[in-house]
């Protein structure tokens, strides 16, 4: 396990230097830096060249890019060049927004989810099935943004309400907090929740399918018994991968839906930083995207090598 | 390819199965085509369905609601909605098929003589194929777009990026598997060059694989391509596009929700055609 580990965090590591190198090429390759958006019109030679070095963009790309690296290593992420701001709590604060989204928005998908797939599963091909499916097409199909504009306009004029336009965290109001947050984790709950549904009636379905469970069922077991003791007990090891693909999924369903609700999350931080040629946020926010995805991913792994002995085995 | 030519065969030999008995076989399928196939004439021929201009500004009757004169409403400038979607298909389908066709031709190719080769050229492409997989998809386009700037080239260039990875390891664990075979092993043994083998035996057999992946991804694409324009990142305007459409209608939303409503109702339709087509091809791959 240990050796394991140390493999796959290797890789990890490679692959988010790789990344990073990628990241910061793709940064410096196009024309119109933040210098020269300062400057705007004015071209003046002394204050670029001044500007210039003040940021480090006077030094070759592979010196900027290891002083970059060797600060991260330390913990530090730099100054942000428009906010004068450090880099780390601003993608600190962003992050807890997206968090909390993030994790709200799994726990509504898998609540509404998990039963959905396992009812269309149990009663497959019958009507109920049919349009729990019909649902979760539905719901693939969607686009999260828009599913968000319409849950707007559907409550704005059913219910007369409308979210608070600015974000507030809920370590100042709670239930101001709640409330704006609302239809984004139903706009983005609802479409994973569909992913849920599909996925787990196709394991349900298979699961039936399997010899020992029609062993199980020829020889007499009770329907019910058959259902908790042997199709739940081996759906649940694929639903662990799936819930961490989920979870990717939603962190990028999160970046488009905070710009719906303008909620200060890293999607909004991202946007507005490459609209503003603020380098050091950017590399560290799609930094920190990579990494949380790659920590995901590993999580899962890992988990499923503890749950099922067969993988360690193999 | 031996079913499918089976299937071709028998397909000509007895041609007269009846359309309701097709139907009724898989009805998913058929309710997909029939989807796909409005979509498809709609971006064949948009004029015949939307004769007013799609860029047409008349602010007299800016922000009206749905009419007989203005099917879909008009928006912020006047401009029909309607004709907005409907001309809007072309735009947004073009993209989002050329890109995924860019996508399936670089991806495709490589990973099948990655598979096929293997080695350290196995070994690096896999490297480079997990760091784009270490992006989550909308994040890996908005980076892209966002950087390059908002241009159709670069637009198409992310997309076909962000699916290049899946189309890598489709074709490459085909042809990796196809590698082991002994009809490779004979074509060998008869003097066939490896480049003949590849192309004429592996990628015959992978080639299935990368259709049914290229209908599978189509959906998740024209979500992307939506979510970019809608960020501003994608098409610009006044290009009647899907999701540069919705971004522009953004700011009424409360006030004009007919504009928002109709392109993301399009996209929807579009995405659904395809999932029930999709699933239905990937259905049969798997009884193969």
């Amino acid at each position: 396990m240990a050796r394991y580990l140390t493999q796959r965090l290797a890789a990890s590591v490679v692959t988010a230097l790789l990344a990073s190198v990628i990241v910061f090429t793709l940064v410096r390759s196009v024309p119109g830096d933040v210098v020269a958006q300062m400057l705007g019109q004015t071209s003046d030679p002394t204050a670029e060249r001044a500007l210039r070095e003040f940021f480090g963009l006077d030094l070759p790309g592979w010196r900027q890019y290891l002083a970059w690296l060797g600060n991260v290593v330390s913990g530090n992420l730099g100054m942000s060049w428009t906010r004068g701001q450090p880099v780390g709590p601003l993608i600190g604060g962003a992050l807890l927004v997206t968090l909390q989204l993030g994790f709200m928005t799994l726990v509504v998908a898998t609540a509404v989810g998990v039963p959905l797939g396992l009812v269309a599963g149990i009663y497959e091909g019958r009507l109920l099935d049919k349009a729990i499916q019909s649902f979760s097409l539905l719901g693939l199909a969607a686009p999260v943004f828009w599913v968000g504009l319409m849950l707007l306009v559907g409550v704005s004029s059913l219910a007369g309400w409308s979210p608070p336009l600015l974000y507030a965290p809920p370590t100042a109001s709670v239930a101001d907090n709640l409330a704006i947050l609302a239809l984004p984790i139903a706009s983005l709950g609802l479409l994973q929740a569909a992913a849920y549904a599909q996925f787990v009636r196709q394991s349900v379905v298979s699961a039936f399918h399997q010899d020992y469970v029609r062993t199980a069922i020829a020889k007499g077991v009770p329907l019910r018994l058959v259902f908790f003791k042997h199709v739940l007990r081996n759906i649940g090891i694929p639903l662990v991968t799936f819930m961490g693909l989920i979870l990717i999924q939603i962190l990028g369903g999160a970046v488009i839906i905070e710009s719906v609700f303008a909620l200060p999350g890293l999607g909004r931080l991202l946007l507005t930083s490459i609209e503003t040629r603020d380098y050091p946020v950017l590399q560290g926010a799609l930094l920190v995207v990579v990494v949380i995805a790659m920590a995901v991913n590993l999580g899962v792994d890992l988990l499923y090598r503890v749950i099922d002995p067969r993988v360690r085995l193999s | 390819m031996s079913g499918g030519a089976a299937q071709a065969v028998a397909a000509t030999a007895q041609p007269r199965i009846g359309l309701g008995r097709r139907v009724r076989r898989d009805p998913e399928l058929a309710i997909g085509v029939a989807l796909l196939a409005v979509v498809a004439v709609v971006a064949i021929a948009p004029g015949l369905f939307a004769p007013q201009s799609p860029l047409a500004v008349n602010v007299d009757q800016a922000l009206e609601g749905a009419s007989a004169a203005h099917l879909f409403g008009t928006d912020d400038v006047g401009r029909d909605v309607f004709a907005r979607v409907v001309h809007g298909a072309r735009v947004t389908l073009s993209i989002c098929a050329g890109a995924l066709m860019l996508s399936a031709l670089i991806g495709g190719s490589l990973g099948l003589v990655s598979g096929f080769i293997g080695g350290a050229v196995d070994m690096t492409l896999g490297r480079v194929v997990d760091v784009v997989l270490s992006f989550p998809p909308v994040v890996l386009g908005i980076m892209v777009t966002g950087i390059l700037g908002p241009k159709t080239a670069n637009l198409v260039f992310a997309l076909a990026t962000v699916y290049m990875p899946v189309f890598f390891r489709i074709a490459r664990s085909g042809a990796l598997a196809e590698a082991g075979q002994t009809y490779v092993e004979a074509a060998r043994s008869v003097g066939l060059s490896e480049g003949t083998i590849l192309y004429r035996h592996v990628l015959r057999n992978v080639l299935p694989l990368i259709l049914v992946q290229y209908v599978i991804l189509f959906p998740l694409v024209l979500q992307i391509e939506g979510a970019l324009g809608f960020l501003g990142l994608g098409v610009q305007p006044p290009t009647p596009d899907w999701g540069a459409i919705l971004q522009q209608s953004k700011d009424y939303i409360l006030l004009a929700p007919w504009m928002s409503a109709f392109p993301g109702l399009a996209i929807l339709w579009t995405a659904l055609g395809l999932m029930l087509v999709g699933r239905s091809l990937q259905r049969r791959l798997d009884r193969r």
